[in-house]
């Protein structure tokens, strides 16, 4: 798939997408096994809701002192010889890192999976300034090569075909004649980036958590390209959203059991590793400077902001496995760094609501996506908050307005809402297949065109919404 | 600080100014204040003795360690290692003799013995492998430099274990002084040896372990600036959700269980 211009409206890229018989089956086949997997591995771990619960409790305690868990993350990585640097806006995070670049002499750097510098274009910003970054994540290194941006936050190729990866690596790496075997490919990629590892001047990662009290990065990958970027390069540079920091190493434990299997069912990932300042003495490798760039970029307005709670993600991308839209439509077609549901709230963040207000309406507001976060982020709550501040400075597309203006006056309204509910029920029924709703008449029918809505959920947003309110009310509810 | 002493870049790294910081913060407290009352805040609870409590969860699995033992070998399996059993720290050497001689692995680089804990080097030469120690101490650029040339080239590393987590398979080794990071990461064959006084049984547990480790905060006494959890061989379903192994870090990992502990 080309990559989708910002200037084709979203309907039009959805539509795109849709017509892309392979990005479909592929996302069809990888969002099933990814759920498959999910659910099995919470199977069998019938201490999983607790924790879920747990890790939400951490997350708004957390946001609740968050000025002085992050002055201790501070003290505790200066008192190991780190530095940390504050990047309000994208521009600065961007200045930031190419300072240090320049300072260290970095010609090379080695970069390991993170939305973080996705989200800031870092790239661009390397390349421009003559530093030549190298993604080292196997999906993120085949869309550099390919010239795209990552399509799933934990699987960012996986809109690809192996024919097509064997003939990128063919052309691109002067190794004609490839063949499209995934062993041989991912061979290949091994050679070729371990010498980048070996050569590399600086790494440059995200960061999963930091542990305030012991000033520890946290890094989770299964490929292996963490620890290269944190062990090999003299400087290593962790690029941070200030909302990723966790009080105590008994907080963090609390993630770790969770993350991996929300994102790909497995226990833990292959590699969890804890990053403590730079080399210490009798160390015989690990970099002579370790660099914190902890990034606001719009996430501290949140904090009293609609979108809060969008500041507990982990970006697990299991709210994007489940969404009957991601499902259907794939990353590309959102048009911005984050994708699916949650990708909906964090581009409004970082971006401002003009830049959602089609991408708002991208969401059938099914529910799904609550059940499947670890921290039970309430996406289809804010999505509608979303909506409605859409909809009042009139930025969406006229039908959208009407719709979604009518959808909001009505879920004011208990009683109309159940009988639209109703009718929606049983008006779906001669138009749904499968499940899905593939058309409706009418009023709707301009929505459902490029949205294949799902069926109306067994659980209805409104019965959610009734029963989140009586939890609050008893008092053993933990959501906001 | 000394870290930095010995950095190859000729200039200082970059200091933000103390009124970017200010200015972070201040902006942080101002949104924080909007919210004060409105949310609860339940802050985490830390366990209060660590080290104590988890020496205690040590002590109980030391007298049942086979069960736990065996909990670890079937995960470990699961998640794609290979586990071995030694009665002894005598047997050791056959058995990575064996690893290498499946794997026509000639070349080991293997943490300092002091780290390790038994010195299996001359045994393995023996075994006509050929074997890099990488120093102890405090050594400085030159052995640097050595050990990263050696550990790119080496067929096999062969490290020790400070924990294994029985309840997920995972291998938790800690950086220091005669225990590079790149032992576990650059050979395709990985060979972690420990026995009984490494097994833990959960993730909880590690929970403990990781405060015990922190508290009171570090003495460096030798240990380095990472914490690695290693749970099966390196691994990547990129392309077209296939899974492969060895994309980066080692294509195995054996774990080499010896019942009699050998560690102090
Ligand atoms: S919103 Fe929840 S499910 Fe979605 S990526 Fe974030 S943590 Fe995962």
């Amino acid at each position: 798939m080309s990559e989708p211009d910002l200037a084709v409206p979203l309907r039009r890229r959805a539509e795109q997408a849709l017509g892309d018989r392979f990005l479909r089956r592929a996302l069809d086949t990888a969002t099933t096994k990814f759920l498959e997997l999910r659910r099995e591995s919470f199977g069998d771990f019938p201490e999983g809701e607790t924790l879920r619960d747990r890790a939400r409790e951490i997350k708004e305690a957390t946001l609740q002192a968050l000025d002085r868990h992050l002055e201790r993350l501070v003290e505790a990585i200066e008192r190991r010889g780190g530095h940390v640097h504050y990047a309000t806006t994208d521009e600065e995070a961007r200045r930031i890192v190419l300072d240090i670049a320049k300072r260290a002499g970095a010609k090379t750097v080695v970069k390991s999976k993170s939305m973080a510098t996705e989200e800031i274009h870092l790239n661009a910003a390397l390349e421009a300034a003559g530093v030549t970054p190298i993604e080292t994540d196997l999906g993120e290194y085949i869309i550099q090569l390919a010239h795209e941006r990552p399509s799933h936050i934990i699987a960012p190729a996986i809109h690809k075909t192996r024919g097509q990866v064997a003939e990128l690596f063919s052309k691109a790496l002067g190794r004609p004649g490839l063949p499209d075997d995934p062993e041989v490919l991912t061979r290949v990629a091994r050679e070729e980036l371990r010498e980048k590892f070996l050569r590399a001047d600086m790494g440059i990662t995200g960061a999963n958590f930091a542990v305030a009290d012991t000033g520890t990065i946290v890094l989770v990958t299964n490929e292996g390209n963490g620890r290269m970027a944190t062990s090999l390069p003299r400087v290593h540079v962790a690029v941070m959203g200030l909302e990723k920091v966790v009080p105590t190493m008994s907080d963090l434990v609390v993630f770790l059991a969770i993350l991996a299997r929300s994102a790909t069912g497995q226990r833990l990932s292959v590699y969890t590793t804890l990053v403590q300042g730079p080399r210490r003495p009798g160390e015989l490798d690990g970099p002579d400077e370790f660099h914190l760039v902890l990034m606001d970029n719009g996430r501290t307005r949140q904090i009293a902001g609609t979108l809060r709670e969008a500041l507990y993600c982990l970006r697990c991308g299991a709210c994007l496995n489940v969404c009957p839209v991601y499902r259907q439509i794939g990353g590309h077609a959102y048009g911005y760094t984050y994708p699916g549901p949650i990708g909906i709230l964090l581009t409004s963040m970082l971006n401002g609501p003009g830049a959602v207000k089609d991408l708002a309406h991208a969401s059938s507001l099914c529910g799904a996506c609550v059940d499947a976060c670890p921290v039970r982020i309430d996406i289809p709550r804010m999505l509608i908050e979303l909506r409605k501040e859409v909809a009042e400075r009139r930025i969406a597309p006229w039908t959208e307005r009407t719709v979604f203006g009518a959808f909001a006056r009505v879920l004011e309204r208990p009683a109309l809402y159940r009988r639209a509910v109703r009718a929606a029920r049983a008006l779906q029924r001669p138009f749904a297949r499968q499940g899905r709703i593939a058309r409706l008449p009418a009023l709707f029918s301009h929505w459902t065109k490029t949205r294949d809505l799902p069926a109306v959920a067994e659980r209805t947003f409104r019965e959610r919404w009734a029963e989140l309110a009586r939890e609050d009310a008893s008092g053993s509810g933990t959501r906001p | 600080m000394t870290a930095r002493a010995e950095s190859s870049s000729n200039d200082r790294p970059p200091r933000p100014s103390i009124a970017a910081r200010t200015e972070f913060f201040e902006r942080i407290r101002t949104e924080m204040g909007k919210t004060r009352g409105l949310f609860s805040a339940r802050p985490a609870a830390r366990p209060p003795r660590p080290a104590e409590a988890i020496e205690t969860v040590q002590r109980q699995i030391a007298e049942r360690w086979r069960e736990t033992a065996q909990r670890f070998q079937r995960e470990f399996e699961r998640v794609g290692g290979v586990f071995h059993r030694a009665a002894t720290i005598k047997d050791v050497p056959d058995v990575i003799g064996g690893i290498a001689r499946e794997r026509k692995a000639s070349r080991v680089v293997t943490w300092n013995p002091a780290a390790l804990g038994p010195d299996l080097g001359p045994d393995l030469v023996a075994r006509g492998l050929c074997v890099d120690v990488v120093a102890g101490g405090n050594p400085g650029d030159v052995e640097r430099a050595r050990v990263r040339g050696v550990s790119a080239v080496a067929d096999l590393g062969l490290t020790g274990v400070d924990v294994a987590i029985a309840e997920t398979g995972t291998l938790v080794l800690r950086s220091g002084a005669g225990r590079p990071r790149s032992t576990s990461l650059l050979p395709p064959t990985h060979v972690a040896v420990f026995d009984p006084t490494a097994l833990i049984e959960s993730i909880a547990q590690l929970g403990l372990l990781l405060e015990a480790w922190h508290v009171p905060a570090p003495a460096d006494g030798g240990w380095g600036g990472m914490i690695t959890l290693i749970t099966g061989p390196s691994r990547t379903a990129d392309i077209e959700l296939t899974l492969t192994r060895g994309v980066h870090g080692p294509k195995e990992v054996h774990a080499v269980f010896v019942e009699a502990p050998f560690r102090g």
